[in-house]
Order: structure tokens, then C-alpha cells, then sequence
């Protein structure tokens, strides 16, 4: 998730871990295993949903969100396994924060940042690699490898750092693409699905971009490289793919200083940079259109359609940036136990229970990877309770099978919409097959380029004293011949 | 063996131990870190690499425009309302006091929430005027701090002071430069040490009126999350330094000007 501070949450959350903490009677018998996770702000479902929320999905399934997961974990371990374990949840406002305090001495057993940060984990030899255990799809409580999505674990087999597989090390928890939420009212489709809006003056000082370097780099790539991108060579080429992941992690200091002067003239046309203030500006018609990530989209358009106001998500033609988080075990909270590493896994393993996944989407709003399989359909069964057909509106067969099944023209998961859904939460949360083929992850980039590119950005954002008007140096000259005379008036007067 | 003796000395223990683990410690930890790179080796490259780039010169530059424009908008909105309030002969000034320090209570980012959608109005679109509109949200943010110590020394002002001024033939003008201004000085000089140096890193009113542009405060967190924790070290020790030096100048002009009167919070 890219959400930044959500202090109420965190503030909520805490209080919510205390107050499980001190009502908590400790076995004197047998220790339990104290679990410590690390995540960002809302990003779990805390419970206390309201009785109406309850979902009734077709398939007979009730979810219900009663108490905090990790709570339910708690509960579902000891039934489990008869051992007592102690989950201690806190939560981590950035990427960059966590690597931080990961740095300044904090232990974690389970932390859940992004890819590019997990690979960077990787790379500095801090993680724990899943048991074999945990693969291992006869066992039925091994929630996570029979349910993951065909198409997250095929993405995390297929990317790799210093020769070592995402997979081994990393359990796939929320997923989405990156993108414009628009006002269709004053945007059009074709305006909006493509980078270059930023520049576009017609839209000037009325869409914003996100302020943080990876997403601008990504928007200012696709922008410089939009020519190349949008090819019908490249696009039909073999190594689509390869050559897209290249494009889009292109780091070579000549790209980079284009990047850099391409954002300076970007940030002369936009509203603002902005984190999380985007969402509402864009309700309350401040901004036309801003840069979001999908998850985020859905939220706001789900907010716009309550006040009767419609927004819209396209994801731009040239590419887009998949993202991921990950459960990843750290070293240095493991430290080798093996229960600590079991409980750890069960954790996950509960996270990617089919209900847990349904209560974290509808509490969060982002995309699980969890999919679920033939014999559990709740996943596929919660979309059509979200977006299937009602009424006679015009229907529209969306296929979404490449993330069910890893088969797009599987006729069991072409989901029966409306047309209405179209570049809206449907496709926010579940993205076309064409918008897939088009997603490039972004990599974590090495000391050098990554020390690069935050000093670009910073360049980008640091006031040029050359911009400073001749009047207020003349100004500045003139009140300073004034103090010092005023002074020297003074000490002769003494 | 010696009993225990209590001594007043002693009361200063907690504080002493907070001053050593939240203050020097962390200042320990900040100068190490200003001082070496990213191997742990010595180096002043930090420091060198601060005046030589013209986009740390620029913030530097930026942030001093908005605390001094901030200062003077304070001072100037700020003195005129405490003097008439401190003079006036009301029988309720604390209540009309009370009003201007009220927003005081109110959490300053609903404040400055509430500012943005009026600016809004006013301004229609807030993109183009971001110095502007920092100014005013910082303005608004800490003009109680400028109000309230002018407003206090002002009400300290002995009366028979204006009294002997009129009698030796003063008009009002005169009287308050020669005598009223000159006193309420320390005054105005706590006012600005209190608004001139948050407002130089305070950069949360920045990020919420939408001025993209770093002040030295969002700077430093912009290193740290780049992980070079060793500018963004040396920028908060410049900053350190900048505040120092200010705190100084200002303590000793207050004490040059205020001779024995007595106000303010540095002044005295």
C-alpha cells in the first residue's frame, strides 16, 4: 500500500493492541510464542463491522469481521496447533521509514513492505526464506500456496535479485497498477490514459502528482520514453516484456538528467505533489485529475459515488507500474526458532484464508492476491457480489481469469458486469488483460542510481536561488546598508 | 557511612537526566553522523556540500524569505492590536484577549484545513500563489505567539512614565517612539524568536497549502528517507547553528536595548 500517516488508525490500532495485550491471561506453563509484526496503517481488518455489513455471499459464505485478524489468528493457532502465540502488531508509515527503523535497531519477526523494498531486503541477506513446508499443497492449513493468485506467484517465480526468486521469500498480500482518477466530466477518456497529462496545458495547476521519487521517475519515464513505448514493434516483439522492465528501470545518469528536467517543467504545470490529500480534492473539485494508485482510486470513486459525483480511473497506454506487498520473515527476529518461524507462517498462511481476504479487502479497498481455488470460490463470489449484474443494464463480459486461474479465456471466471464498470472499480481493482500486459514492476535500483535519482528528485523540489527576482535582492541589499548604519549610528552615540 | 542528605540541588536530577538522553545524546549522534560518511570515516565533505550546492543555498534562502516575511506580517498585524488592547481603557480586556488567542486551542492542521478551503474560495486555485499562501497560513498559525508577550510588556508600562513624557511637552507620536516603543522592545523580541524559528521548518503548513517546494525542515526528512543520514545530519546542525546565532544576537539586543525593564522571555 502507498498510503502514507493515517495517525487515527495508527493511534487506533495501538490501543487495540494494548488493550488485547492486558486482557490477556499468560499461561504459566507454556510461553507462548510472541510474534511481532510490522505493517503499514490500515492495512489489516481491525473488526467491530456493524451487523448489516455482514457479507452473504452466494456460495453460502457469511464474512464478518468480529475482532481484529491477528486476534482471530491468535485464536485460530491455538485451536490449531494447541499453542498459545502472541501476536504484537505495530505499524510503519513509509517504506523508506521501515528500512529506518529496521536500521536503527527495531526487531521484527514479519514486516510487509513493497517489492522494490524486499528486494533490496534480499539483496542485504536480512530475510528468512519460507519452509518447504509452506509450499506444500497437501496440507490444508497451508492457506497461502492453495490460494494465491496463479498470476501474483507467477510474477514473484519470475523476478529475481542476485539469482535468488522473489518467491522463496516473499508471500503476496495486496497488489495493484498505478494510474489517473479523473473527473470525466472536464477529462476524457483519451486525455487521462496516458502520462503525458501531466504536461498537458490544458490542465494546467488542476492535476497533481505524487510526491515521492519512484511514482514521479515512473510518470517522467513514461513521458520520455512514450515513443518507444507505444511501438507496435516492441509491443508484438517476443521480449515484450524484458524490454518494457528495461525501459521503465532505466537509471543511466543521461536518463536521469532528462527525467530531472522533464519534472521541473511538470511541477511549473501541476496543482501539487500530494501523498494522500489527492482523494479529496478530486471530490471536492479542486483538482480534474490525479496521479493514484488503484486501490486508492477505488476509494475515492466509492466516496464520489455516495456524494452522486462520478470519477474514473484510466491507466495510462505507454505503462504502468504493478506493485506488490509482501510478507517477508527477517533474520533478526527469527534468529533461527522454530516456532517463531512456524507461527510466523501460520500468520501469513491465515492472512490468505479466503475469508480473511474478503474482510481485508472490503476494511482496505486494495486488491488481495489471494484468489482462492477450485474448491473455494469465496474470492470470485465476493467480485460478483461487488460488481455483478443488477437490474437490465447493459451487460459486459469481463474476464478475469488470468488472475483466478491464470487462464484469461476460462469461461468459469468471465465475470458477468455492466458496462457501466468499465474504467471504474471493477477495472481498478482488477485490471484488463491489456493493461496487464502493459505493467512493468519497478525495481529497486542499486546504491549508486538510487543515491541518483533521490537527489534529482530533491533538485527537483529545492527553491533555485537563481529564481530569487532582482527587486527582492536589491531590497535585501538595501535593508542591510540600513542595519548597519542604524548599528554604527548607535555605538557612536555611546 | 554516610546518611543520606537532601539537598534543593537534587531536584534537578530528572531534568538532568532528560537534558543528557533527549538532548546532548541525540546532539552526540547528530554531530557524528554531520561529521562522517556513509564508510564512518571523518570527513567535512557534508559541511563543503552544503554552501557549495545552489539547491541547499536555495532552501536555506527560502525558508530565511518565509520566517522573515513571516516575522514582519506578525509584528505588524500583531503590535498595533496588543498596543490599543494593553491602552484601551476596557473593563474586559482578558475577553477580547481571549478571542485572539483562541484558535490557539484549535489543532493548527484543522486550522489550517479549514484556511486552505477559504483560501480556495478567495483565491480560486491555490497552485498559483504558494509563497502566498504559506505566509498567510503561517501567519495565521503564529500570530497569537507575536500577540501575547507585546500585549504583556505593553500592560507592564508604567503610566507615570507617559505621564512625565506628555508633561515635558511630548505629543503622543513622540511618546510612543521615544518612550512606549523603545520599552515594549523585548517584548517584540520574544515575539520573534517565537514565530521566526518554527516558521523556518515548519513545513506541515507548506505540504497542506500545496507548496511543493522544500523549506530546510522537509529537506532533512528528504535525506533521511533517501537513508543519507549524514547530510541530513548536517543540514539539522546548520539549521542548529542558524537558531544559535539568532537566539544570541536577539538575547543581546534585548538586553542592550531593555537596560533594566523587565519582559519578554529572553529579555530578562
Amino acid at each position: 500500500m502507498r498510503k502514507t500517516k493515517r495517525m487515527h488508525s495508527f493511534a487506533a490500532a495501538g490501543i487495540v493492541v494494548l488493550c488485547g495485550m492486558l486482557g490477556r491471561t499468560v499461561y504459566a506453563d507454556e510461553e507462548p510464542v510472541v510474534l511481532r509484526v510490522c505493517s503499514w496503517e490500515e492495512y489489516i481488518d481491525l473488526g467491530e463491522w456493524d451487523a448489516e455489513e455482514a457479507i452473504e455471499l452466494e456460495n453460502g459464505a457469511v464474512i464478518f469481521g468480529e475482532k481484529p485478524l491477528y486476534e482471530d489468528f491468535e485464536e485460530w493457532y491455538k485451536e490449531t496447533y494447541g499453542r498459545e502465540v502472541r501476536v504484537e502488531y505495530s505499524c510503519f508509515g513509509t517504506n523508506e521509514d521501515l528500512y529506518n527503523q529496521l536500521n536503527m535497531g527495531d526487531t521484527y519477526d514479519l514486516v510487509c513492505p513493497s517489492e522494490y523494498m524486499i528486494m533490496k531486503l534480499i539483496a542485504e541477506d536480512r530475510l528468512v526464506p519460507y519452509s518447504d513446508h509452506f509450499y506444500d499443497t497437501q496440507d490444508v492449513h497451508n492457506y497461502y500456496i492453495r490460494n494465491v493468485s496463479p498470476y501474483i506467484q507467477k510474477t514473484l517465480e519470475s523476478n529475481e535479485i542476485d539469482g535468488v526468486y522473489w518467491s522463496d521469500y516473499a508471500a503476496g498480500y495486496m497488489w495493484g497498477v498505478t494510474g489517473v482518477l479523473y473527473n470525466p466530466a472536464l477529462v476524457t477518456e483519451e486525455e487521462a490514459a496516458t502520462w503525458e497529462i501531466f504536461g498537458n496545458p490544458k490542465f494546467s495547476r488542476q492535476i497533481t502528482l505524487k510526491d515521492n521519487v519512484r511514482d514521479s521517475y515512473f510518470a517522467a519515464l513514461g513521458i520520455l520514453k512514450a515513443d518507444e513505448l507505444t511501438d507496435e514493434a516492441l509491443r508484438c516483439s517476443d521480449t515484450y516484456h524484458d524490454q518494457l522492465a528495461d525501459i521503465m528501470n532505466d537509471v543511466r545518469p543521461e536518463t536521469i538528467d532528462q527525467a530531472q528536467e522533464l519534472l521541473n517543467q511538470l511541477m511549473d504545470n501541476v496543482y501539487s505533489l500530494e501523498t494522500d490529500s489527492g482523494k479529496a480534492d478530486m471530490i471536492t473539485g479542486k483538482i480534474v485529475a490525479n496521479y493514484q494508485w488503484s486501490g486508492d482510486a477505488v476509494y475515492a470513486m466509492d466516496q464520489a459515488d455516495e456524494d452522486g459525483f462520478e470519477l474514473r480511473f484510466a491507466v495510462p497506454k505507454e505503462s504502468t507500474n504493478l506493485w506488490f506487498d509482501g510478507w517477508v520473515m527477517l533474520k533478526n527476529g527469527i534468529r533461527g526458532d522454530a516456532d517463531k518461524q512456524h507461527a510466523a507462517e501460520a500468520f501469513v498462511n491465515y492472512l490468505s484464508r479466503t475469508d480473511s481476504a474478503v474482510r481485508n479487502m472490503y476494511y482496505i479497498g486494495y486488491t488481495s492476491s489471494i484468489a482462492g481455488n477450485a474448491q473455494d470460490d469465496t474470492i470470485y463470489e465476493y467480485l460478483k457480489w461487488c460488481y455483478g449484474v443488477d437490474g437490465e443494464e447493459e451487460i459486459l463480459e469481463y474476464p478475469v481469469g488470468y488472475f483466478f486461474s491464470g487462464d484469461n479465456s476460462d469461461a468459469h471466471y468471465i465475470l458477468q458486469s455492466t458496462v457501466s464498470q468499465m474504467g471504474r472499480q471493477l477495472y481498478s481493482q482488477y485490471p484488463p488483460q491489456d493493461v496487464i500486459d502493459r505493467a512493468a514492476i519497478m525495481r529497486y535500483f542499486d546504491a549508486d542510481a538510487n543515491k541518483a535519482i533521490n537527489q534529482m528528485w530533491i533538485n527537483v523540489r529545492c527553491f533555485d536561488i537563481d529564481d530569487i527576482p532582482m527587486g527582492v535582492w536589491m531590497a535585501l541589499l538595501a535593508a542591510l546598508m540600513f542595519a548597519i548604519s542604524m548599528g554604527f549610528r548607535k555605538s557612536r552615540r555611546r | 557511612m554516610n546518611r543520606f542528605r537532601f539537598q534543593r540541588s537534587q531536584l534537578c536530577i530528572p531534568y538532568g537526566l532528560f537534558l543528557v538522553c533527549f538532548v546532548l545524546a541525540p546532539l552526540v549522534v547528530i554531530i557524528y553522523y554531520a561529521f562522517t560518511n556513509g564508510e564512518g570515516k571523518p570527513t567535512l565533505e557534508n559541511l563543503t556540500g552544503f554552501f557549495s550546492s545552489p539547491n541547499t543555498i536555495g532552501t536555506l534562502a527560502y525558508s530565511l524569505g518565509i520566517a522573515v516575511s513571516t516575522t514582519c506580517a506578525c509584528l505588524l498585524l500583531a503590535y498595533p492590536i496588543a498596543y490599543i488592547l494593553a491602552r484601551s481603557k476596557m473593563k474586559h480586556k482578558s475577553v477580547i484577549l481571549m478571542i485572539f488567542v483562541m484558535p490557539m486551542w484549535i489543532n493548527f492542521t484543522l486550522r489550517i484545513t479549514a484556511l486552505k478551503e477559504i483560501l480556495t474560495v478567495i483565491e480560486g486555485n491555490l497552485a498559483y500563489h504558494p509563497f502566498l499562501n504559506t505566509l498567510i497560513g503561517m501567519t495565521y498559525d503564529f500570530l497569537p505567539f507575536m500577540i501575547l508577550p507585546i500585549y504583556t510588556t505593553l500592560l507592564k508600562l508604567d503610566n507615570s512614565l507617559l505621564e512625565a513624557s506628555a508633561d515635558l511637552g511630548a505629543d503622543t507620536v513622540q511618546t510612543f517612539l521615544k518612550v512606549t516603543f523603545p520599552l515594549s522592545v523585548p517584548g517584540i523580541i520574544s515575539g520573534i524568536v517565537m514565530v521566526f524559528l518554527p516558521s523556518m521548518t515548519n513545513y506541515v503548513v507548506l505540504d497542506m497549502l500545496y507548496n511543493s517546494t522544500y523549506i530546510m525542515g522537509s529537506l532533512i526528512g528528504a535525506y533521511f528517507s533517501a537513508y543519507d543520514w549524514h547530510n541530513g545530519s548536517m543540514i539539522a546542525l546548520i539549521l542548529l547553528v542558524i537558531i544559535l546565532l539568532f537566539t544570541l544576537f536577539t538575547n543581546r539586543y534585548a538586553d542592550e536595548d531593555a537596560g533594566s525593564s523587565r519582559g519578554g522571555v529572553l529579555g530578562s
